[in-house]
């Protein structure tokens, strides 16, 4: 046993793939279905009983994507950052902190799988929703640009990146796992509202998320340069307060 | 193998630990044997790597790498089998070690059959003997070990006491216990911590020898009151008391004189005997007597 297996053991026999898994693939395949029949939906709701009737655009292929990202950004952020701080979160329980911190001189070698696979696991459950809605969404609305989809993927794939790295500095500080969560998801809830200020905006890691969305609905690549910079940069210096807060934790 | 220098931690205006000179001398089993609250875990942590002094020096005789730690409740992922921690913990210490080692240390700690059962699954004693498993698979120069047999059974405390004492020549040993008989069965040298103070330190059986008053017992059939008037003439006797049970403790000068004269003594009172013998001195007694705790009862 080693602690590369410890984590993807822990990924297996802990379920918590199916979770990761779960909730891309679940929303990639409801995501362009509800797209196509948003109307049909609503429709057989009932809302014109009340006298209002409401009148959709016939769908278009970046509807699919847009149905797709709205929903696992939001379900699968949650669930990336609780899978995440399960692996990072090592010293929540302190005696499974001590088994950890004296038997491994390195904080980065206890680090670097509990990084790495949470990651790796979380980007291919991303990618394969990703492919789910892609698919769905060229049967029932149309093809979606390649270029578009694979750079919004990709983009995805760094936000993601950018969550597991926060989770990784917020838990070296904070004492517990549900702390961990909880100021972990504070962060993404206080980076959309910083976003608000407009200047600030194209500079928020948190807009990669929706680059999926944006993408396939004809947006520009270069509106993400700023973002992706801001992420790149970000990701090691999380990474590097994890270390300051490991190297000051007492157990 | 240890030896700190005025060693001391703080927490804000509360003093964990109080200028401590720890010497654990190499091969030795050493108790640390201390009340609630004394600074034990402080110092054991400390010493493990895991919390830094405030002040003081520490100087270990083994590289990180021959030292392996085991706090006073192991938890491991419930996922995990028996086997897989023990592993684990093997390829974290010693990877170049044999893999046999893993089943050896499981059978030495009587988890042999439950190896590939989920540790989710195991009792508290099975934990600690995981975790005196995982301890030792790396087969270590310098072993801290926390109340490493609070939590068991008395069978299973006995396992792990012959464990600690099958240690001896092959590894030092420093545990922290309040169970004192432990202690006394198994170390060669005790420290005693109080209010974060290393209050005695050295071999187990000069703390016993310091500690002794030369008292003897004395269980009567007969009525004590006369034979204690009678024996408190005598010039070898400091002080005579009656017991609860109608016997006497009798302080003497030294045992030698009682050993002399006691028995010649107890005839001429027309005493009649039971049982007669000197004090046995326990740790307890040495124990309660140094952190005041037997003062206050």
């Amino acid at each position: 046993m080693t602690l590369w297996r410890l984590e993807w053991t822990r990924l297996v026999r802990s379920k918590r793939w199916i979770a990761l898994v779960g909730v891309f693939v679940f929303f990639g395949l409801l995501g362009p279905l509800t797209a196509r029949y948003l109307a049909q939906i609503l429709q057989f709701a009932g809302t014109d009983s009340q006298g209002v009737t409401i009148t959709f655009p016939d769908p278009v292929p970046a509807d699919g994507m847009a149905q797709y990202i709205s929903n696992a950004l939001q379900i699968g952020t949650l669930v990336v950052v609780i899978v995440a701080a399960g692996a990072l979160a090592f010293d929540a329980i302190p005696e499974m902190g001590v088994f950890l911190r004296t038997r491994v001189p390195s904080f980065w070698r206890i680090l670097t799988p509990r990084l790495i696979i949470p990651f790796v696991a979380t980007a291919v459950a991303f990618v394969v929703g990703t492919v789910a809605a892609w698919y769905e969404t060229w049967v029932l609305l149309g093809a979606l640009p390649v270029g578009a989809v694979l750079l919004g993927t990709a983009l995805g794939i760094l936000f993601f990146a950018f969550i597991i790295a926060v989770v990784a500095a917020v838990a070296q500080w904070a004492r517990s796992l549900l702390a961990t969560v909880m100021w972990s998801l504070g962060v993404f809830l206080v980076l959309p509202i910083v976003g608000i200020v407009g200047v600030l905006k194209p500079w928020m890691p948190t807009v990669l998320g929706n680059a999926l969305t944006e993408l396939t609905a004809g947006a520009s690549a270069t509106g993400f340069w700023r973002s992706t910079v801001v992420a790149i940069v970000a990701i090691p210096a999380l990474i590097w307060l994890a270390e300051r807060g490991a190297r000051r934790r007492e157990a | 193998m240890i030896t700190t220098h005025t060693l001391t931690k703080r927490y804000g205006s509360t003093t964990a630990l109080d200028a401590v000179d720890l010497v654990v001398p190499d091969g030795s089993i050493y108790g640390l044997v201390g009340p609630n609250g004394a600074g034990k875990t402080t110092l054991l942590g400390i010493l493990a790597g895991l919390r830094a002094p405030t002040s003081g020096t520490i100087a270990i005789d083994a590289d990180s790498s021959d030292v392996a730690v085991l706090s006073d409740t192991p938890r491991f992922d419930r996922w995990l089998t028996g086997y897989e921690v023990v592993s684990l913990a093997r390829n974290l210490t010693d990877p170049n070690g044999s893999p046999d080692r893993v089943a050896e240390v499981l059978d030495e700690t009587g988890l042999h059959n439950a190896a590939n059962r989920r540790v989710g699954g195991y009792s508290r004693g099975m934990l600690q003997r995981l975790g005196i498993a995982a301890t030792l698979v790396g087969n270590p120069r310098l072993v801290l070990l926390d109340e490493p047999a609070s939590a068991l059974d008395p069978q299973g405390r006995r396992e792990v006491l012959d464990l600690i004492a099958r240690l001896r020549g092959s590894a030092t040993v420093l545990f922290s216990s309040h169970i004192l008989t432990d202690v006394q069965e198994v170390c060669d040298t005790v420290g005693i911590l109080g209010s974060g103070r290393l209050l005695f330190q050295g071999p187990l059986h000069q703390l016993l020898v310091g500690s002794a008053v030369p008292r003897y017992h004395v269980r009567l059939r007969s009525d004590a009151t006369p034979v204690a008037v009678a024996l408190r003439k005598a010039r070898w006797v400091k002080a005579v008391e009656v017991s609860d049970g109608g016997g006497l403790v009798i302080q003497v000068k030294s045992l030698a004189d009682a050993e002399t004269h006691l028995p010649q003594a107890l005839a001429d009172a027309k005493a009649a005997v039971v049982s007669f013998g000197p004090e046995e001195v326990s740790l307890e007694r040495a124990f309660l007597g140094l952190t005041g705790t037997g003062a206050k009862q």
